[in-house]
């Protein structure tokens, strides 16, 4: 393996490594610093989720409404959509002219679209539109 | 291994070539035949076969049709003789296509042969190089030689299901169906065995009579003796089919076959070379299949040192007794040398072997039935014996004689069984002859006494029976034949026919005729039943209350054809005189004519001569015995030919005179002056002879001996190796057994069900894969 | 990219059939929902003459066989699970429906069973289909992301629902683990050879030889992908999750996400092996597989060993199973032939293992206990005790199906266990066919349990009694049926998987050319007239 190591190129891979050494070091560094540096006060104030904001009050495990992580899905949905459309209509225009390139690009962003749609056509059979 | 192939045969040779001093005879007024019989076998070979209608395939289909609706019969719990009708209907059909068979090859010329195949079998290959390929169908091979064994199994197998219908009534409805199925299959698996194509459909016939023999014999399987029986045999021939799998094997190992067409022309040069006296050049392995296959003809055929099996399988049902074990089944060993002949000419050591193995157990029987007091067992001895006739036979070159005793010996030995088996019936299991006489002369028994006179004379070898004739053959070769003390078997055979006429008629003088009187047995209402009748009140033995009930029409019938059938059989020997008989014909169209081609084994008027040499050469041993080598040994020269005379003529004469010495000392010493049933002259005789007749109603304590040399050693054995078994074996199964679970309870905690567990699992089992694979890449 | 549609058929089946039982398994009204289960069905039917239809040696194809064996494969299996499956999910609810109770679109989930049904169907095929990683890595997770939701689904509404609620969350967290390892496997695999397309990455190998990158790319990958024929080491969730599912969903689980596994790791393992021009895959990796193969089906023997509660002890019997079929993929082609080709002796062991434990489960699916007023599914082998006698057709189907999943002599699973024995042989690893059998022995002994107590014990007093879903009795008779027939007729699915085994091979070229200029000659051996040369 390390006869075959030497024929890769390893330069290549250096500023990954310099990257990943870098992220680790920053965050080691982080936390082993505000250990060391940092002084260490504890108290029950210290321990509340938000220090200086609102006090938490009740349970943290209330129970939402479902339709608000329904929502939130259906909403995903159009955002991936969109993020999905957005590179297809760039790229749409500069297709060679006067070739069927064309038409299997549409045919396939139509079919993505059909995805979505069944998607749709399930959320709204499963009551996610009805808002009462 | 060279070394060894030729160090054996010249050991051997060495120690025949003693023996052949004696063997050794001049060439005075010695009949031609034997140059027509060379000219038989090499010149014209096996034709090869050709496709047969497809309607042959249904001669052993139809028994197993037979098995089919018995076993039907069982399942309803039918409660008739059905199954007795449709046995006879199916093994009648049976004989029917067999005389057609017969008809239909007799159309196709002498020595045709015909094939048909039901199916593919065995078909593997395991590569595409020579001998890498196995193949088998179930087929079937139809020459002369499958006729003539057929038409008597199909034949006697219809007459004694017919008298088994009336003899095995009281199992109406209770072991009825099961004999039947097991009888049915019996005649599917003789005619596998006598019909089949190669060496595997053989096979399975061979071990499927001995399996339908087993259940058979074992047939009252209340009765302990009978159950000993039963496995006794299966046991004994075990050792025979051993040999006989091993000869298979070796068979197909050097020749790549087993199918019999394809075979002939690849043993015919070895044949060849023997002939040409380069017996040495045959390879060890190759002359080592006759004697395997020998020793599985052995068992089959209950031969020394095999034999003792037959004469307990006497337990089982007496139409088993007479089917399987006279007529039929115990004949598959003559059959399997007569149809292998060939492979029995490329060593120079089988036929003689089987010469004096079969002289051996001849005499040996012989004197053993001459002290029996049941009679069935005295038969069973005569049967052994009549079996080491016909080895005889093959070994002196006579196929014909011993095919032709064997056709005469399956009709007068099944009379005799039945007779005997009639008298068992009407006396309630009574078989001593000393406490029966006069049998005959009572009310209803005439056919029984005529047809037990039949058989006893056959196999007497009354003067113009059929036995005679058969016997005569084997004897008469015997002398002419020139092999290593082969005139010594001669001998002992002559002496043997006595022997046999004397054991035999002690019989019919004692049973049959003389004064009324009987004692019946103790099986007064048949109890031997599947059920034993346990709820009836057994009443006392007694003559008083007993009375004997004569054979119905089944028996009468069927003794009365078997009776005439013994007679009519010696018409066979004066058909097609020129050929030795009827018999003689079928046995010369088949692969059972080779008798020529042992040129080891000088037979006819030439020089006799044998040559045991284990080198081609003529270095080592190789001993030639010409008329001088005669003129020097006076003594040795007398047994050429017999006394001086042409054996086959002598023979008539010699045999008739020893045959009726044997008739008369019966005669003199148990019906002259006898009153009761129980003493006769004999037994004044018997102090003089002094422990002699003691060993021989011991039968000179071969089973005992048996029982000390191999079952004891072989239960300390077993002790030895089951005690190995417990701590060694054991041990190391329930280590293997224990360890698997261990292994798994210390890995089980792993499997506790917490999620963070799991992962960690697999990255740490990956990181160590990934670590194993470094480590090993580098 | 446009001309694979012509091998997508069948998985475009399935997709509209998942569309449809999406949006009609929703219906207000329930003679409309219960359509479901046909669509399902119909669509598979479809999509198996499809499958069988699909045109053999693509160009983009590193096993050109595969497909018309594996697409069939996968839709008539999968209609075997379906007729396991059908009428388990929403059982009460439908029932409360049609007793008066309003219908509530969130309360029923049938048109999701029945969609993921076909998607994690779809997704196997599509692996089949797959000539780059990252086609191959979406149809993986298309397989087994359904499957966790209908762990969680098969479990609804019945006693234990928590037990299966957990199994799902372990299944999909421990799932979500394996998939991040095989993905970065697959991302260190495009690091090493500079592509994704399986035919360059093989010319690259053939080329160049393995990277260090590479290599541990590829170790990653097939590490990662056994999570999916749970394997050791990443087996860990398999007795949990078999456990919380429902008997059908079980059934489902040991054969889909495992056939997608098989053929996955088949095609990743060919690129750089055989398809490469070498005889034998490289020693790390085939040490690897070595070590995979030889761990898994000891551990899941053993453990199956201990299990008192039979789906447990099936869970690490299927654990067993994969190693077995991994020792077909050490074995590689051979010549080509059905005996020496491991490839198409793990194909063809597929298809024998997916009837025979779908037979299994769907017995066990098909017999319910009333356990404190409550039924609940089978759990030990005490339940099932002299089901023979009780439930004869259950029983003997039972019994069929665990001789052969023992390997029996005459029974189908010996058949295919017969040509993993022999291309191992014939690729000379002689240990590995040792360990294989002694653990065939191993297994024997819990097998021979559970045919013992069915077969032999009497009758348990457990109230066992069968759950009125006809459909998984059939299930459990065709499977016991189609055990017995392939023993006799398996020959003919033996020569479709020697086709199915046929391997492209690139014969190396010497080092001094570059990849990507290289004009690569393109071998195979199987079929040297069929295919033509590798355009890039």
């Amino acid at each position: 393996m390390l006869a075959t190591l030497a024929t890769v190129d390893v330069k290549s891979y250096l500023p990954l490594g310099i990257l990943i050494g870098m992220a680790v070091t920053f965050a080691v560094a982080n936390v082993v610093m505000s250990k060391m540096i940092g002084p260490s006060r504890d108290g029950p104030s210290k321990g509340i989720a938000y220090e200086s904001g609102m006090n938490p009050v009740g349970t943290a495990r209330k129970r939402f409404n479902v339709r608000f992580y329904l929502i939130a899905m259906v909403f995903l949905l159009f955002d991936i959509e969109v993020i999905f459309l957005y590179p297809w209509a760039t790229t749409f225009p500069n297709l060679e002219a006067g070739t069927s390139e064309g038409l299997v690009w549409l045919g396939r962003i139509l079919f993505f679209l059909l995805t979505t749609i069944v998607a749709y056509l399930y959320g709204f059979r499963k009551g996610v539109f009805r808002f009462d | 291994m060279t070394t060894l192939t030729h160090i054996i045969p010249s050991l051997v040779a060495s120690v025949t070539g003693s023996l052949v001093q004696d063997g050794h005879a001049d060439a005075a007024g010695e009949v031609g035949h034997a140059a027509e019989q060379v000219s038989h076998a090499v010149s014209q070979g096996i034709t090869p076969p050709v496709d047969g209608p497809l309607w042959i395939a249904l001669i052993p289909l139809l028994p197993i049709l037979g098995v089919v609706l018995t076993t039907l019969c069982a399942i309803f719990k039918v409660k008739s003789k059905l199954p007795a009708f449709l046995t006879v209907g199916c093994l009648a059909a049976s004989f029917g296509l067999t005389v057609a068979m017969y008809q239909h090859l007799s159309g196709m010329g002498p020595g045709s042969t015909v094939v048909v195949t039901a199916f593919e079998w065995f078909d593997l290959s395991w590569g595409a190089g020579e001998g890498q390929r196995f193949q088998a169908d179930f087929a079937f091979y139809v020459d002369t030689l499958t006729c003539l064994w057929m038409l008597f199994v199909t034949g006697l197998g219809t007459l004694i299901a017919l008298y088994a219908s009336e003899y095995m009534a009281q199992d109406v409805g209770k072991g009825y169906s099961r004999f039947f199925m097991a009888f049915n299959l019996f005649v599917f698996s003789m005619a596998c065995l006598v019909m089949g194509e190669n060496l595997l459909v053989l096979f399975l016939g061979w071990e499927g009579v001995g399996l339908c023999s087993y259940l058979l014999i074992g047939y009252f399987y209340k009765k302990p003796a009978a159950v000993e029986a039963a496995k006794k045999a299966f046991i004994v021939n075990r050792i025979g089919d051993l040999g006989l799998l091993l000869g298979i094997f070796l068979t197909f190992v050097k020749f790549g076959t087993v199918s019999y067409p394809e075979l002939w022309p690849l043993v015919e040069p070895y044949i060849q070379m023997v002939k040409s006296g380069h017996a040495g050049d045959v390879p060890l392995t190759v002359s080592l299949i006759p004697i395997l296959l020998m020793v599985g003809a052995f068992g089959k055929s209950a031969q020394l040192p095999l034999y003792v099996w037959l004469p307990d399988a006497m337990e089982g049902p007496t139409p088993v007794s007479a089917l399987i074990h006279a007529a039929t089944m115990v004949t598959a060993g003559v059959y399997l040398i007569a149809r292998m002949y060939p492979m029995f000419l490329v060593s120079e050591y089988a036929l003689p072997i089987v010469g004096w193995i079969g002289a051996l157990t001849a005499l040996l029987a012989a004197t053993i039935g001459m002290a029996q007091f049941d009679i069935k067992r005295i038969m069973a001895y005569s049967t052994v014996s009549q079996l080491g006739y016909m080895f005889c036979g093959l070994a002196v070159l006579s196929s014909t004689g011993a095919a032709f005793h064997v056709f005469t010996h399956a009709f007068f030995k099944a009379t005799l069984f039945l007779c005997c088996g009639a008298v068992m019936h009407g006396f309630a299991g009574q078989l001593d002859l000393r406490k029966l006489s006069g049998v005959a002369f009572m009310k209803g028994w005439g056919i029984v006494g005529i047809a037990m006179l039949v058989g006893c004379l056959n196999l007497a070898g009354f003067p113009f029976t059929a036995g005679f004739f058969s016997k005569d053959m084997i004897l008469a070769e015997s002398f002419v034949t020139a092999g290593p003390g082969y005139g010594a078997i001669g001998w002992i055979l002559l002496i043997t026919a006595g022997l046999t006429a004397y054991y035999t008629f002690r019989v019919f003088f004692r049973v049959f005729v003389g004064p009324k009187a009987f004692e019946p047995g103790d099986e007064l209402h048949e109890d031997h039943g599947d059920d034993g009748h346990g709820d009836e009140s057994r009443p006392e033995a007694g003559a008083t209350k007993f009375h004997p009930h004569a054979p119905g029409l089944a028996v009468n019938l069927v003794l009365g054809i078997l009776a005439l059938a013994s007679i009519v059989a010696a018409g066979a020997y004066f058909v097609d005189k020129e050929d030795h008989g009827w018999v003689g014909r079928l046995v010369h169209e088949s692969s059972a004519n080779y008798t020529g081609s042992a040129a080891f084994l000088e037979h006819g008027d030439g020089a006799h001569r044998l040559e045991a040499g284990a080198t081609g050469d003529g270095e080592a041993g190789a001993v030639e015995h010409g008329e001088a080598g005669a003129a020097g040994h006076g003594a040795a020269a007398a047994h050429g030919s017999f006394l001086g005379m042409d054996p086959h003529k002598a023979m008539y004469y010699v045999s008739s005179v020893v045959g009726l010495i044997g008739i008369g000392a019966a005669f003199y010493l148990h019906y002259l002056g006898r009153t009761t049933a129980a003493r006769s002259k004999a037994d004044d005789l018997l102090p003089a002879l002094g422990p002699i007749p003691r060993w021989a109603q011991h039968k000179w304590y071969v089973d005992e001996f048996y029982n000390a040399v191999i079952v004891v050693p072989l239960r300390v054995l077993a002790h030895v190796f089951h005690a190995i078994d417990r701590l060694l074996v054991d041990g190391v199964v329930n280590l293997a057994g224990v360890l698997p679970r261990f292994v798994g309870s210390r890995i089980r905690p792993w499997q506790n069900g917490v999620m963070h567990g799991y992962a960690v699992g697999m990255v740490g089992g990956l990181a160590l894969l990934i670590a194993a694979v470094v480590l090993l890449s580098m | 990219m446009i001309e694979r549609i012509g091998y997508l058929w069948p998985e475009i089946v399935l997709f509209i059939g998942a569309c449809l039982t999406m949006v009609i398994g929703l219906s207000p009204n329930a003679d409309m929902r219960k359509q479901t289960g046909l669509i399902a069905g119909v669509s598979l039917l479809i999509a198996a003459a499809l499958g069988l239809a699909t045109p053999a040696a693509p160009t983009w194809a590193i096993l050109p066989g595969i497909m018309p064996f594996a697409k069939p494969l996968i839709a008539l299996v999968g209609l075997l699970l379906l007729l396991v499956n059908i009428g388990s999910v929403d059982r009460d609810e439908e029932a409360a429906i049609a007793a008066g109770k309003p219908f509530n679109p969130l309360r029923v989930t049938g048109a999701e069973f029945y969609a993921f049904f076909l998607f994690s169907l779809m997704g196997a095929m599509l692996c089949a289909t797959a000539g780059d990683l990252i086609w191959l890595f979406l149809a993986l997770e298309l397989t087994s992301l359904p499957t966790y939701v209908m762990v969680v689904l098969s479990g609804r509404g019945k006693k234990g629902f928590d037990r299966s609620q957990e199994a799902g969350v372990k299944y999909f967290f421990l799932g979500a683990l394996g998939a991040g390892i095989f993905l970065y496997g697959f991302a260190l695999l495009y690091g090493g050879t500079g592509t994704t397309q399986f035919v360059e990455i093989a010319q690259h190998f053939a080329a160049h030889g393995m990277n260090p990158i590479a290599t541990v790319g590829l170790v990653l990958a097939l590490v990662g992908v056994s999570f999916k024929i749970a394997a050791v080491p990443m087996h860990f969730y398999t007795a949990d999750v078999y456990q919380g599912s429902s008997g059908g969903v079980a059934a489902f689980l040991a054969f889909v996400p495992k056939t997608a596994g098989m053929i996955s790791i088949l095609l990743l393992v060919s690129t750089v092996g055989w398809a490469a021009g070498q005889g034998s895959l490289p020693p790390a990796i085939e040490s690897l597989l070595w070590a995979l193969a030889v761990l898994t089906m000891t551990v899941g023997n053993v453990l199956a060993l201990l299990q008192s509660s039979l789906k447990r002890m099936l869970a690490y019997s299927s654990i067993a199973h994969s190693g077995y079929m991994l020792v077909g993929v050490i074995a590689g082609p051979g010549d080509g032939s059905f005996v020496s080709s491991g490839i198409a002796a793990v194909l063809f062991y597929l298809l024998c293992y997916g009837v025979m434990s779908t037979g299994v489960f769907a017995v066990l699916a098909s017999l319910e206990r009333k356990s404190g007023g409550e039924a609940v599914e089978v759990e030990s082998l005490d339940d099932i005790k002299g089901l023979c006698r009780s439930h004869p057709w259950l029983g003997w189907s039972m019994v069929i199906c665990m001789l052969s999943l023992l390997g029996f002599p005459p029974i189908l699973g010996f058949f295919g266990k017969v040509p993993l024995f022999t291309s191992a042989l014939g690729a000379g690893h002689v240990v590995l066919v040792v360990i294989l059998a002694l653990n065939s022995a191993i297994a024997a002994f819990y097998y021979l349990r559970v045919v013992a107590g069915v077969m032999i014990d009497p009758e348990s007093d457990s109230g066992v009694r069968d759950t009125g879903v006809p459909a998984r009795v059939i299930a459990a008779v065709i499977s016991g049926v189609l055990v017995l027939g392939l023993s006799v007729f398996g020959n003919v699915f033996m020569g479709s998987g020697e086709k199915a085994a046929e391997v492209r091979r690139f014969v190396g070229q010497s080092d001094e050319h570059d990849t990507d200029s290289v004009p690569l000659d393109e071998h195979s051996e199987a079929a040297e007239d069929e295919h033509h040369a590798v355009s890039h």
